[in-house]
Formats: C-alpha cells, structure tokens, sequence
C-alpha cells in the first residue's frame, strides 16, 4: 500500500453515490468506496456490478448519479486524462487484427500517445518481461490463450500506467500460465510500484496478488479492507489437534460448555465467553491427553467473501 | 529466456497530445494496407494515368514555349486537336488543362473504387471480428479519432492517386510553361482537382466505413461495395438506354415521310423513286437533327444518371472543374452546326443540376454517419 508523507495511505479512487442502471437493472446501487493505492481485489458475484465499476472508473460508460475521482481526476470530465494513467486488459479476447505480437503491443503505445519509435522499443521490453520475447513476431491470431491474456497485459503496461486494472486475467489458462500472471502482477504491484484493480472470480488469485479487497454484490459494497484485518482472529475460537482420542476430548470439552466442530483430525473448539484458552490445557491434563496443535481461529478469504455475500 | 533479463522498466518518455491520436489509427491502416500485394500493384498502375497527365501538362508548357521538342509532339496535337487550338496554345491553357485533369480524375475515380474495395471492407469489419473495440475505446481515444483515423486511411490511398498526382502534375506543368501567367490561368483547376479528391474520400470513405461497420465479415462489405459502384452504374446506363431508345423511336415515328416501298414505289418511274428516296433521307435527317438538339435539353432534367454513385461523384467533378463550358468554348471553332452539335453530344456529360448529386452524395454522407453511430458504440453498449 502506497502512503502520503503525512502516513496517510493515497487514494487510488473514490467513488460517491454512484448509481448506474441498464433498463430496468441497476448495476451499481448509490455505491460510495474509497480505495488506497496498492493490489486492489475486486471481488463479487456474476452481476455483482465489477465489470460496470471498471468501466465507470474508465470514464466509458455515464452514470445515473454520483461523482467520484480515480487518481485524483474526476472521472466525469477527465475520463481521456484518466485512461492515459490507467492500463486496462478486458476480460473478453479482444485483439488488434492482422498484427504480429510486437506491432500489437505497439500500437497500444501510439494509442495512448507514445511516439511510434518509443512504442516500439518498449514493445519489445514489455514482451520480454511477459514473456513473449520468443513469440513476439508470430501473429496474434496464432496465440494461444495464456499468450493472448499475457498479451493483453503487456499491451496494458506499456505506457507504464499509474493504475493497472485486469479483468480476469487468469481466465482460460493452464495452471503453470496462471502461476507466471500472477507473479508478473505481484511482481508489478509489490517490486515495482503499480497500482492494481484486480478482477476476478478466483479467490486464491487475488489472495495471492493483492493485500486489499472490495466486495460487491447486487451494486453494492458488501466489504472492503485490508486482507489481513478482514481474515480476523477470533479470539474465542481455536482449531486443537491432540494426540489421540480426540472424540473423547471433544466430548470432555462439550461438558465443560465449549462448541465443538470436527473437520478431519482438527477440532474447531469455541470456548464460552470469559474463559481463556487455559481451559484446553487443563481440559487436556484431566482427560490425560496431549495437545499437538492449537492456533487461534482465521477466516479464509472465502469466508470473508461467503460471509460479506450473506449480509446482503 | 532473454540472456539478459532486465525484468520491468519503468517508462518517463512523452505521450502526445490528444488532437493528433487519430493518426496512430490511421498509420496502423496503411500498414495493414500496404502488406496487401493487389493494392500496391493497383497503386501503381493508378500512377500511370498520373504520368499521363503530367506529360501532357509538360507537352503543353512545351508547345506554349515554341520549344524544339514541341515540334516533334505537333503532329499528334493536330491530329488530336482542332487546329485553331495548337495555333494559340496559350489561349487555350486553362481549356487544355481543365479538360486533361478531367480525363485524369475521371480515369482516378475508377481507380479509386478499387483501392477502396482493396482497403476499406476491412477497416471496421474486423475490428468488429476481432472485438478490437474495447482495445480502443478503454484507451484515450474517442469513438471521432477512432472514425476519423479510419477515414484518414481512405484519404492517405485516394490521396496517393488523385490529391497528391494533381499537385505535383501542376508543378510540373507549371516549371515547364514557365510563364507566371499560368498562376492566373489555372490555380483554380488545381483548387478544384484537389477539391474534388477531398469530396471523393469523404464521399466514399464514410460510406465504406459504414458498409464496413454493419458487418464483421469484410466479403459481404466488399460485396455491397461492388453493388454501390458496378450494379448502381450499370442500373442507371440500362434505364438511360431505355428511355434514349423510346425517345429515339418516337422522333423517328415522326418522320411525315414513310420509308419509300412496296409495289406501288416499284411501279413508279426513277425520277419519281429519286424524288421520294431523297424526300425520305431529308426527314431521316431532320429527326436526327431534332433528336439531337432534343437529347441535348432533355439530358438537362433527366434524374437517371442520378442512380450511380459514380456519376454523381463525376458530374460534381465536371461542375468544379468546368469542363463542360470547355467543350462548348472549343466547339465554337467548327463553324458547321451539325458537327458542334455532334462534339457537345458526345463529349460532355449530363447536363441535369450538379446540386442534384451534391443532395445524392449529402444524404449518402448523412446516411453513413448514422450507421456509424448506431454500429460502433461505445463499451456501454458493447458485451
């Protein structure tokens, strides 16, 4: 996460009330977020309104109501300024036609301004670093799809933008292809200092690359926060493995007031309130039985995103 | 693996301003143009008219000049022109001229549909193929630099063939007249030649952007491009053909004197015959004269050349470069009636309203913005 000289971290974007609906259907429903600048996972359901909040964020698309900046530019009048700083790979296959892997990468450069002797030379860097130096003269036509997405990234950073926004970019990839884009997106947003929107139905993707999430459902922001702070410790809750006998422990410990929960040879043991995790010790010293592991409780991010979803 | 793997540099180089976007749109159709093997040899067979019209520009400097070489070209010029017009070439410069850019840009314009059948099904077609769209738009590019990048690629091929040819052709005319009056005499062709390359790109760039923009496969725009240009033309000769031939058999219907025949006229004696024979020819004659001067005021109102978009875009060239005050300028050289009557006939175009075509080619244009709007749409539209 990137912070001001104040401590404080920057706002990557922010947005205020904002409504959009298509018809009859409201995308985003008086949606207010403000975002740091760092690895931003966008998280949410089909229909949740991600793909609307990218190209609202663009300036692409009017919205109903609401006002809100991306990089301290007001996406309703600077939408042309915003998508100079901003690198974006649709979610689609989308491909400038007829063109050799370089030529495209390029062109993407002259489109965002770049002089066409500067395009080309960081063509050529960018797909190095993807990882397309050996495929860079072959037609796009020919890639295959983790070529294309990996494409579709370097057409995206090749102007070095400030924010980075992908959508879905591990879809239709072979799980070695997906590791490489995802340590390319960790490697920009930690090493290099890229901001990144990161899109994506896959939990363990944005858990790998990003530190903060929002969580949308039905246009609305159901969560948001910093990864670590939302996989919270809970104080009262303790995953226990004893040695042996472990039914007989749990049952000791039901006695004893405690909720216990059985998953493989882990018990999930919440205590009553006001007791301390002492009581396992001693329970586990009555019974004569030794404790092996024991770990206060965390959520994994897909309860965080199951439980944001059912507070909607 | 690079041998040396730099990983990810950042970027501090400049980006341009917006105004010039469209051009990295453009570069990128020529090109993609310029790999197609048919078009560069189109291209280059279109520079020969262009050759053409230089030479006779630089032959005409030539002759105005009374240079050496001009004699050894004379004898074409007197086969090719009237006489009066070689005798005083500087007199006739602008007529000269004027009727040499008109064959030119004539030829061009059919050149200039095959280029555009050769670039332009594709320029949007497969964009739409490809979903190259959201590329562009989620880019700082409007959906106007996107169009006008792709009509810049119509104007850099038309302009290849016809703007650019036209200028340096004057140039040259102009450094081998050598004569300063020649400024006077002809700039205004020059306007009007670059003028009418200008309405032909827009004309005809906006309407195969268009046909391209209403499908993702470039065959059928190509398809409906050689309907607009071919079947349009041949549609319209066939109904001026039709009704040329009805009006050509009512004049002949009104001959008083019937064709001389059958048993009575073989019963009659030779002066008799020789007296009905010439009678007869003498009205041939007459109606062929009427018919004539008849074609000549009815080609004034008649709306059938209107049908082709090739002759709407040929008649406003012949209104900007006035070729038609040309051949009646030079008509009035022949002192026999008959004959000027004949050269008018033959050799200038329709006569109807040029504001005809204009409207035609207008409401073409404001046909082909709209499709572009309603087809290429902005990502709020798109899937």
């Amino acid at each position: 996460m990137a912070y001001e000289s104040s401590g404080e971290p920057r706002t990557l974007f922010q947005l205020d009330g904002v409504t959009k609906t298509y018809g009859a259907v409201t995308a985003l429903d008086d949606l207010s977020v403000t975002v740091p600048s760092g690895a931003i996972g966008l998280l949410g359901p089909n229909g949740s309104g991600k793909t609307t909040m990218i190209r609202t964020l663009l300036g692409l698309i009017p919205v109903d109501a609401g006002s809100g900046q991306v990089l301290g530019m007001d996406f309703l009048h600077r939408q042309l300024n915003i998508r100079r700083e901003v690198g974006f790979a649709p979610e689609n296959e989308c491909l400038f036609p007829a063109v050799e892997g370089v030529q495209f990468v390029a062109y993407a450069g002259e489109l965002v301004g770049m002089r066409s002797k500067d395009a080309m030379q960081r063509a050529h860097e960018v797909l190095d670093y993807v990882g397309l130096g050996e495929a860079r003269y072959r037609k796009v036509e020919s890639y295959s799809t983790g070529m294309k997405q990996r494409l579709k990234l370097a057409s995206a950073i090749v102007h070095d933008p400030k924010l980075l926004i992908l959508d879905e970019p591990t879809n239709g990839m072979d799980p070695d292809g997906r590791e490489e884009v995802l340590q390319l997106c960790r490697d920009l947003a930690r090493n290099k200092g890229m901001s990144l929107l990161f899109s994506s139905h896959l939990l363990p993707d944005v858990e790998a690359v990003c530190d903060y999430i929002i969580v949308l459902g039905n246009g609305k922001l159901l969560a948001q926060g910093n990864i670590q702070q939302l996989k919270q410790v809970h104080n009262q809750c303790f995953e226990v493995r004893v040695k042996a006998g472990s039914e007989t422990f749990a049952q000791g410990l039901s006695a004893l007031g405690c909720v216990i929960e059985a998953r493989d040879d882990v018990l999930l043991v919440q205590i009553p309130k006001g007791e301390s995790p002492r009581m396992l010790w001693r329970a586990a010293a009555e019974q004569n039985q030794q404790i092996r592991y024991l770990r206060s409780q965390r959520s994994t991010l897909e309860e965080v995103f199951l439980k944001a979803l059912e507070q909607k | 693996m690079p041998i040396f793997d730099q990983g990810y540099q950042h970027w501090s180089g400049h980006l341009s301003g917006r105004a010039w976007r469209w051009l990295a749109v453009t570069r990128q159709g020529i090109r993609g143009g310029l790999k197609n093997r048919f078009l560069r040899y189109v291209l280059f067979a279109a520079w020969v008219p262009a050759l053409a019209l230089v030479l006779m520009l630089c032959m005409w400097g030539l002759l105005e000049r009374r240079s050496s070489l001009a004699s050894t070209f004379m004898q074409y010029y007197m086969a090719l022109l009237q006489p009066g017009v070689v005798a005083d070439p500087q007199h006739y410069r602008a007529d000269i001229w004027r009727l040499s850019y008109g064959y030119f840009l004539e030829i061009e314009l059919r050149f200039s549909m095959v280029l555009i059948l050769l670039v332009g099904p594709n320029l949007i077609s497969q964009d739409l193929r490809f979903n190259a769209l959201p590329l562009y738009f989620s880019r700082p590019l409007r959906r106007i630099d996107y169009f006008l990048g792709k009509l810049g690629v119509i104007l850099a091929f038309l302009g290849m063939v016809v703007i650019v040819p036209s200028i340096v052709a004057y140039v040259l005319g102009l450094l081998f007249s050598l004569d300063i009056t020649i400024i006077r005499d002809t700039f205004g062709i020059l306007l009007a030649s670059v003028a009418y390359g200008l309405i032909l790109t827009f004309s005809a760039g906006m309407l195969i952007l268009a046909l391209s923009a209403l499908s993702r496969s470039s065959r059928y725009v190509a398809l409906c491009w050689v309907g607009i240009w071919l079947v349009s033309g041949i549609v319209a000769t066939v109904l001026q053909a039709v009704d040329s031939q009805q009006r050509r058999y009512v004049y002949y219907n009104k001959m008083t004197v019937a064709r001389p025949n059958g048993r009575d006229f073989d019963n009659l004696s030779r002066a008799e015959r020789d007296k009905q024979w010439r009678a007869y020819r003498q009205a041939r004659e007459r109606a062929a004269e009427e018919y004539r001067v008849a074609e000549l005021g009815f080609s004034a109102h008649d709306w059938r050349p209107l049908v082709s978009y090739t002759e709407n875009l040929s008649r406003l060239g012949q209104q900007l470069l006035g070729t038609d005050q040309t051949w009646k300028r030079l008509s009035l050289l022949d002192p026999d009636q008959d004959a000027r009557d004949q050269l008018l006939a033959t050799y200038m175009g329709p006569q109807y309203p040029w504001y005809w075509s204009a409207g035609v080619l207008t409401g073409l244009f404001g046909l082909s913005a709209c499709v572009l709007n309603l087809s290429v749409k902005s990502l709020d539209r798109l899937k």
